[in-house]
């Protein structure tokens, strides 16, 4: 089997799957929205979704096409080390409910940025908004790749023309507002995005021979002696532990993402959260599971069974396992399928941008605007993020989920360290954070190759594109930041005049669920002694050769 | 304070469990095993079945935890709210035995 144009023969199937998807999508948002008659409704679902259906949307949301396209084809790259990089990203949820989130639940936050507002004031948040806008948009681009890729392979049209169809189709049913607030789709699209998934995965498998069809994510044993026979270094780790060290800058990451925490705030309950954080990791690590068992298959078909996928083609693993085993209608609900993980995340996203400019930038600098200008212009913010997101996408990375994965370290350095030394730590202040998150972005951003490629910290180009050395270095140098200079500036008198200590210590102990303010809580000088020295040691490592 | 010493204590050792629970991985990069288990490779499958049954396992203690936690915050705001009270009974009648003195 030579190198060829993937594509459905019939691209009717193809739009149909896709439409109907969207139909779908449209109706339930539809239904959903008509529910919604305030704020609260539009941005945390009134907080009354029960725990199962957040669990899906937690899942949901989390889940990206980096799930349908972008994993196994780094899986392809890199082989198992990437396996490993990605089985840590589940504990984002879990982290989050236990580090931050019920605590900013009982704050009644509608976003991280409205704590970092409430608890370092208005220029760190300001701050914080836009680095998010830039995380939201490089996690845009990723999506937009793999949309522009969908619709290549649906429509057997050039890369290009995909991304500008896919893209506009998209960020038009996005601006329209098709997706708003949505839990109940997100919940029914996380049913549609596993099943479409895993059961093609199945039958993949079954036309390979694989006698543990029925159940994918993990019974692909039998396939392991020939892919060692045909591959020897498969399972190999073939990086150092320090490479392992840093995929932890990833999940710090997580837990600075904004959209991800907003499930938490959606729960009816403290105790319905943290049980839609157990279906979360029942369900992610389903679909996780099953897509380390696609990456497998993948390798399985191009060294044992003559299936060959160029560079270019890396990205369409999923559909082209699909294209050569399936029948064509499979590949057309598998295409849909990816679609709709794409639109979740990209509305996501979007969304965010819309929110982040509109309600935490401008509404704040501006506080008298009328409420219909505010809304026209988070409709615009959502539109142009859109646009930018198809620009950047013209000229991509190698690989979609390089872009996302940078997006994860930027956010892990410039939001997680305030919000989690924010809630645990009073003396954490504002000139900490700016500092903090100004410092620390610069940094990450000046070494990623896509600024100054010749000033990165590895010379690997997927280890310093997906930001892991980048991450390594600048969130300790973060977390240290925040610590240092907020603990110096409460100790001079001219600065520490400018801060709102007792106001701030009192929010600590109100989101901790305390109803009396206690000195001895929530101050401990030790353990942020000990988080400096811990994340200086770190950040030496970080700067030393990676020999890679 | 109780509650409160109990709440540090159980986040950062869930937060240990969790990352390395996600991280076998790392664990293995140190410390490196031979052998086959359910016919993969050790250092392959321990990682993912520890990164989706063991995070699993740690969300449900989690979920226990964390609402034992809430409960036992409440319980010590309680004990302030109703010592509070006793304390400014115990000076509404001292002051009323003042003024009856």
């Amino acid at each position: 089997m030579g190198e060829e144009a993937w594509q459905l023969s019939n691209p009717m199937l193809g739009i149909g799957a896709i439409v109907a998807t969207f139909i779908l999508f449209y109706v339930v948002g539809y239904i959903s929205n008509r529910k919604s008659s305030s704020v609260t409704d539009l941005y945390v679902a009134g907080s009354s979704i029960g725990p199962l259906t957040n669990g899906l949307a937690m899942a949901s949301t989390y889940m990206s096409l980096a799930t349908f396209l972008g994993i196994t084809a780094l899986i392809l790259q890199l082989q198992v080390p990437f396996i490993m990089l990605w089985i840590q990203l589940i504990l984002s949820i879990p982290l989050i409910t236990i580090i931050y989130g019920t605590s900013l639940r009982r704050m009644g936050a509608f976003s991280p940025t409205h704590f970092i507002r409430e608890r370092y004031g208005l220029s760190a948040s300001i701050i914080a908004a836009l680095f998010m806008i830039l995380v939201s948009l490089m996690y845009a681009l990723g999506q937009m790749i793999g949309i522009a890729l969908a619709f290549e392979t649906v429509l057997g049209i050039p890369y290009m023309t995909g991304l500008i169809v896919g893209g506009l189709v998209i960020v038009g049913y996005v601006t329209l507002g098709g997706m708003a607030g949505a839990s109940n789709n997100a919940a029914i699209q996380m049913v549609i995005i596993a099943l479409m998934f895993i059961v093609p995965l199945g039958a993949i498998m079954k036309a390979m021979g694989g006698s543990g069809w029925f159940f994918p994510p993990l019974l692909y044993s039998d396939m392991v002696p020939a892919m060692l026979e045909a591959m020897p270094n498969f399972f190999d780790y073939q990086f150092s532990p320090k490479w392992y060290v840093s995929l932890i800058g990833l999940t710090i990451g997580s837990l600075g993402l904004p959209h991800l925490a907003m499930r938490i705030y959606t729960a009816s309950s403290l105790k319905s959260a943290r049980t839609a954080m157990v279906w979360f990791a029942f369900i992610i690590g389903l679909v996780f599971s099953a897509t380390y068992a696609m990456g497998f298959v993948g390798v399985y078909a191009t060294e044992t069974q003559g299936v060959a996928i160029s560079a270019a083609d890396a990205d369409k693993l999923t559909l082209i396992l699909n294209l050569v085993y399936n029948p064509e209608w499979v590949t057309a609900l598998v295409i849909a399928g990816a679609i709709s993980a794409g639109l979740s995340t990209l509305s996501g996203n979007l969304l965010a941008i819309g929110a982040l400019l509109s309600q935490d930038i401008v509404s704040v600098l501006k506080p008298d605007l009328k409420v219909r200008t505010r809304v026209k212009l988070g409709y615009a913010a959502i539109f142009t993020g859109g646009i930018i997101s198809i620009l950047l996408a013209i000229n991509p990375p190698a690989f979609l989920v390089v872009s996302i994965l940078w997006a994860f370290g930027l956010a892990g350095v410039t939001n997680a360290p305030l919000i989690i030394v924010g809630v645990w730590w009073k003396e954490a202040n504002k000139f900490g954070a700016i500092a903090a998150s100004v410092i620390g972005g610069a940094l990450y951003i000046v070494v990623s190759p896509f600024v100054f490629p010749s000033i990165v910290l590895t010379g690997h180009s997927v280890t310093d594109g997906m930001g892991l050395s980048g991450a390594m270095l600048a969130i300790p140098v973060s977390f240290i930041l925040l610590i240092v200079v907020s603990y110096l500036t409460n100790r001079m008198p001219k600065l520490s005049a400018m801060l709102t200590a007792k106001e701030d210590h009192a929010l600590i102990e109100r989101i901790h669920g305390w109803k009396d303010v206690h000195p001895g809580r929530y101050n401990s000088t030790i353990g942020a002694a000990i988080t400096v020295v811990f994340f200086t040691v770190i950040a030496v490592w970080a700067v030393m050769p990676w020999n890679m | 304070m109780k509650a409160y010493k109990m709440e540090v204590r159980f986040t950062i050792l869930l937060t240990a469990l969790f990352l390395l629970a996600g991280n076998v991985a790392l664990v293995f990069s140190i410390f490196p095993v031979q052998g086959n288990l359910f016919g993969f490779p050790i250092m392959y499958i321990v990682p993912i079945l520890s990164g989706w049954f063991g995070i699993l396992f740690l969300t449900i203690v989690a979920n226990k935890a964390g609402n034992k936690i809430d409960e036992e915050i409440e319980r010590e705001n309680g004990l302030l709210t109703s010592t509070s009270a006793e304390t400014e009974t115990g000076k509404q009648k001292k002051s009323h035995n003042k003024e009856g003195a």
